[in-house]
């Protein structure tokens, strides 16, 4: 199982869209992919699972993944967290 | 290693509550009334208990739990009453080594001078309640219990199907929320999708729904959704007693799947041991109707009836007759069972 902090740089946190882009993104892939924020673990192949954490903006967030494709999930969501999940281009 | 078989789950638990937010929260509730200034709220109750400190008065310190909160009745009272203000003082002045989170008088009783100047002198809080010590014992250390109860947040559904609380778990796109909302569209109430707080009380694991997703669902295809207002108040409900662990499970092969239904399964969830059914997921079963059954079954065997096991019983019963019988009455041990001649 690979363990990562990925942190979370966009304006407004994880809400609806980002939390659909990464439920969406881990949802293409065979690995289970947990993340832990706060002391609660949720499944980030579900989106009301992301939203409950309410993932607040420059915060850290601890990204477990297990399964034969997990470093490819990494640089799939590395990339996903770098881009501030396209924030900048769209109307939120 | 996922949650989704609730092995792996994070178990939280708090670990302080601040005097302050106790005061708030249930200053009407326990007819609270502060006595000290507003300084002495810095303190925090960290443990679950209420300590009647009538021995530590007395003298005997060697023992003395002064971590809990410290309730003072009319016993003791009326015993610092009775010592006279000089005595008390010496009493006080013993008493002062101990730092406790919070000093209470019940009853309404005023306290003595020098029980107030040791609270301002400590630093800590004195409340008097108008509640009696029996009611506020039991009231607080309810509250109390519930605060520093462990809790956990899973990946799962709970939903009240005849008033027994289901929790639906199972891969990512099993098909629970599916299931779920047809459960609901049938009338039966839903606490949480996806996401469900259990707490641990006592015996009990309660669910609870998460006070950002409320009643919202996912429907794939769809959005987010919200139950309550397209449903109405009666398809929800905010929390429910965790009954039984319904696990949704692609169809295998090589899978054990229970027929007899004569031994229960149970799932360990925070030390509660909750009774589990496997159910394999084919394209086409109804997991709906399944879902329904499974809650009359279990409340017929709250009512101690064991469909599987009485049909046990009865095939025992026959099997007994057919063998004491020899094979020329056993024909007719047929002819009466296809004909209700039995009875």
């Amino acid at each position: 199982m690979l363990v990562k902090k990925l942190k979370v740089m966009n304006k407004s946190g994880v809400h609806a869209r980002p939390a659909g882009m990464i439920a969406d993104l881990t949802s293409k892939y065979k690995s289970d992919v947990f993340f832990v924020y706060r002391g609660v673990r949720a499944n980030a192949k579900s989106i009301l699972n992301l939203m409950m954490l309410a993932i607040v903006p420059d915060t850290e967030v601890e990204v477990e993944v297990d399964g034969p494709d997990a470093s490819e999930v990494f640089a799939a969501l590395e990339k996903l967290f770098d881009e501030r999940f396209q924030e900048e281009n769209q109307d939120t | 290693m996922s949650s989704k078989n609730l092995k792996d789950i994070i178990i939280q638990r708090r670990k302080v509550l601040p005097v302050q937010d106790f005061f708030t929260e249930f200053k009407k509730q326990f007819c609270l009334d502060l006595k000290t200034s507003e300084q002495t709220f810095n303190t925090s109750i960290t443990e679950p208990e209420i300590h009647r400190p009538g021995l530590a008065l007395a003298g005997f310190t060697e023992v003395f739990s002064y971590q809990s909160i410290q309730m003072l009745g009319t016993t003791e009272w009326s015993f610092l009453e009775s010592m006279g203000a000089e005595k008390r003082q010496k009493i006080f002045a013993v008493l002062q080594k101990y730092s406790s989170p919070l000093w209470v008088l019940c009853h309404g009783l005023q306290p003595h001078r020098e029980l107030l100047q040791m609270c301002e002198s400590l630093n800590i809080p004195l409340m008097v309640s108008n509640l009696g010590t029996a009611d506020f014992v039991k009231e607080v250390s309810y509250e109390l219990q519930q605060w520093f109860s462990p809790f956990t947040v899973v990946h799962a559904s709970l939903v009240d199907v005849f008033g027994v609380g289901m929790l639906y778990i199972g891969d990512s796109n099993v098909g629970k929320s599916e299931c779920v909302l047809d459960l609901v569209e049938r009338g039966h109430r839903l606490v949480a999708d996806d996401s469900v707080k259990l707490v641990r009380g006592g015996k009990n694991i309660i669910g609870h729904s998460d006070p950002i997703l409320g009643h919202h669902m996912e429907i794939r295809g769809v959005g987010i959704i919200d139950i309550r207002s397209m449903f109405g108040i009666h398809a929800v409900r905010n929390s429910k007693k965790v009954e039984i662990i319904i696990e949704l499970q692609y169809y295998e092969e090589n899978v054990h799947y229970d027929r007899t239904g004569l031994d229960v399964k149970y799932q360990d969830v925070m030390g509660v041991q909750i009774p589990k059914v496997v159910i394999p997921v084919l394209p086409g079963k109804n997991i709906t109707v399944i879902s329904e059954v499974v809650a009359m079954d279990t409340l017929m065997k709250q009512a101690g009836v064991d469909s599987a096991e009485v049909f046990n019983q009865n095939l025992l019963k026959a099997i007994q007759n057919k063998k004491s019988q020899n094979n020329s009455q056993d024909n007719i041990f047929w002819y009466r069972q296809i004909s209700g001649f039995n009875e």
